[in-house]
């Protein structure tokens, strides 16, 4: 492909925008459908759908291309991304379980996961509470990878939580493009395909590894160890707005024998995590970011209280001090 | 930014922008963030559409906006030659990941990954240790041993189900882990190798 290949696409998305017009007055009868109507359509897609392609991931300042092939038959996900760029981490999926591949390492991790894509989890529309927290819209019809579709966003009323805007197919409603905004207006994460095909059947030889991993090791980190936790001893006593508790358990540090208790707070959109443990240093308090996700930690009431989420840092510090323990 | 710049800047990745053009859109770039991420977006298409062919000129399209943004910091700390000691101090603290995170916008540019974005302090004794401060070779600790990854990960399993957010912090993780290139011995035969002889994927077809 030549040098100029991406100014030449732009060249060619700006003659196409310019037929938009013809291309609006082309979609289908879908324009009665409702957001809602749109997000499920998109979750069934995630899971139901094959799709290979090249996906751009923009996070702050850094972007990766990723080639991906997923595929579902009898319900059973197979999946392989590969790193363009950097170290080359190949992750292969079958069904839950997930092997990370490290060409530099000669290594292979194996993990279970729980979700059914990599690149994007369902949207739990039945939880979102469209109205309260959120609102949701069609802003426009778009193009995204050579492909119509419609953009929609997920804003929400305050700022503890990030605004979504996802492109879906116009078609299948498969999301083409999804950004996080942060409170002020910025894109915190992207993904977007460059390339996609949709629906195709894909060749099981797609999802083999692009390595030899003959003289690799191979290594199975410990299972999480969880003990779920009916009433915890420790809850907020200040959350924000829809938030609720998710789940509450007991669960063993991976490498080590510390318990922490570790509640999960969502509001069917967002999610975030609290950690209660030991405090083992002088620390007062903290907070990081990567990318869309924030972490806070503090001392309450002689422990350790970490939150974690994809939320603003005002969420995370308000949870993480907002803890009490009865 | 508008239809006018996004060419412009696809132009100036595919190295088809003239000098005079170039010239004012590094200026711009050295002090538009967005326009950074823009960049970067194209240029990552740009490697993939091209099968990671380096960019031409990229070098010195690092070395220019490193030049540029040290000229703003040079300006900016000749502005502050007034400070007290311990606010020095403070800044010094402050302006290094600051400084840190602008160098790496351009760093991004050529596809150097491994940035972790700014952390900053809350309270007066210290911070928790942070993602890119990661030090453990993954052989030697398949688990991150760095206790806000660890949360990071624990996080990504628990609500995997019930979000928007994707696998992508456990990948990023991974990856950092990966690259990575030190192996303990010593630590690594604590390691549990898995069996090695599983397959994933059947060799069929």
């Amino acid at each position: 492909m030549p040098g100029g290949s991406v100014h030449f696409a732009l060249r060619c998305s700006a003659m196409v925008a310019g037929c938009c017009s013809l291309l609006l007055a082309a979609l289908p009868a879908q324009g009665a459908d409702s957001p809602s109507d749109w997000l499920e359509r998109m979750a069934t897609a995630v899971q139901t759908i094959n799709y290979e392609g090249t996906v751009i991931r923009v996070s702050g300042d850094r972007a990766e291309a990723l080639k991906v092939v997923h595929t579902v038959s009898d319900g059973v996900v197979r999946e392989k991304l590969v790193a363009q760029e950097g170290n080359g981490l190949e992750i292969i999926r079958n069904g839950n379980e997930v092997h990370c591949i490290l060409p530099g390492r000669k290594s292979v991790l194996i993990e279970e996961w729980n979700d059914q894509s990599t690149l994007f989890s369902t949207l739990p529309t039945s939880q979102v509470s469209f109205g309260s927290e959120y609102d949701v819209r069609i802003v426009k019809e778009d193009r995204v990878a050579g492909r119509k579709a419609l953009k929609l966003a997920i804003k929400p009323h305050d700022d503890y939580r990030y605004e979504h805007r996802l492109w879906l197919d116009a078609e299948t409603g498969f999301p083409l493009q999804t950004q996080v905004i942060g409170t002020a207006g910025q894109a915190l994460e992207q993904v977007k395909f460059a390339d996609i095909t949709l629906g195709r059947e894909i060749h099981a030889s797609a999802f083999m590894p692009s390595y030899s991993t003959e003289d690799f090791r191979w290594y199975s980190p410990p299972r999480r160890q969880v003990t779920t936790v009916v009433d915890s001893e420790w809850s907020s006593d200040d959350l924000p707005l829809g938030f609720r508790i998710a789940s509450s358990q007991q669960e063993q540090m991976p490498g080590s024998q510390e318990l922490v208790t570790h509640l999960l707070y969502t509001d069917g959109l967002a999610n975030v995590s609290v950690f209660i443990a030991e405090v083992t240093d002088d620390k007062v308090a903290a907070r990081s970011q990567v990318g869309a996700s924030n972490t806070f930690s503090t001392v309450r009431g002689g422990r350790r209280i970490t939150a974690v989420g994809e939320v603003p840092a005002v969420t995370v510090e308000q949870i993480a001090n907002s803890m009490r323990q009865r | 930014m508008n239809e006018a710049i996004r060419m412009q800047i696809s132009a100036f990745t595919d190295g088809e922008l003239p000098d005079n053009e170039k010239e004012l859109l590094l200026r711009r770039l050295s002090q538009d963030a967005e326009m950074r991420r823009q960049v970067a977006e194209y240029l990552a298409i740009g490697r993939a559409m091209r099968g990671e062919k380096p960019v031409s000129g990229i070098d010195s399209l690092r070395d220019r906006i490193a030049d540029e943004i040290g000229a703003i910091d040079s300006e900016t700390s000749k502005d502050s030659s007034t400070d007290s000691a311990a606010a020095a101090s403070s800044d010094a603290r402050v302006t290094r990941p600051l400084a840190g995170f602008a160098i790496a916008a351009t760093v991004a540019l050529v596809a150097i990954f491994g940035l972790r974005q700014v952390s900053e302090e809350a309270g007066q004794a210290g911070e928790l240790p942070q993602a890119a401060d990661i030090e453990a070779g993954f052989p030697t600790q398949p688990e991150a041993d760095n206790v806000l990854d660890q949360y990071r990960l624990l996080h990504d399993a628990e609500a995997a189900d019930s979000s928007m957010r994707t696998r992508f912090t456990s990948i990023e993780i991974r990856g950092d882990i990966a690259d990575e290139n030190e192996v303990d011995g010593a630590a690594e035969e604590d390691a549990v190798p898995a069996d090695p002889d599983r397959e994933l994927m059947p060799d069929t077809e």
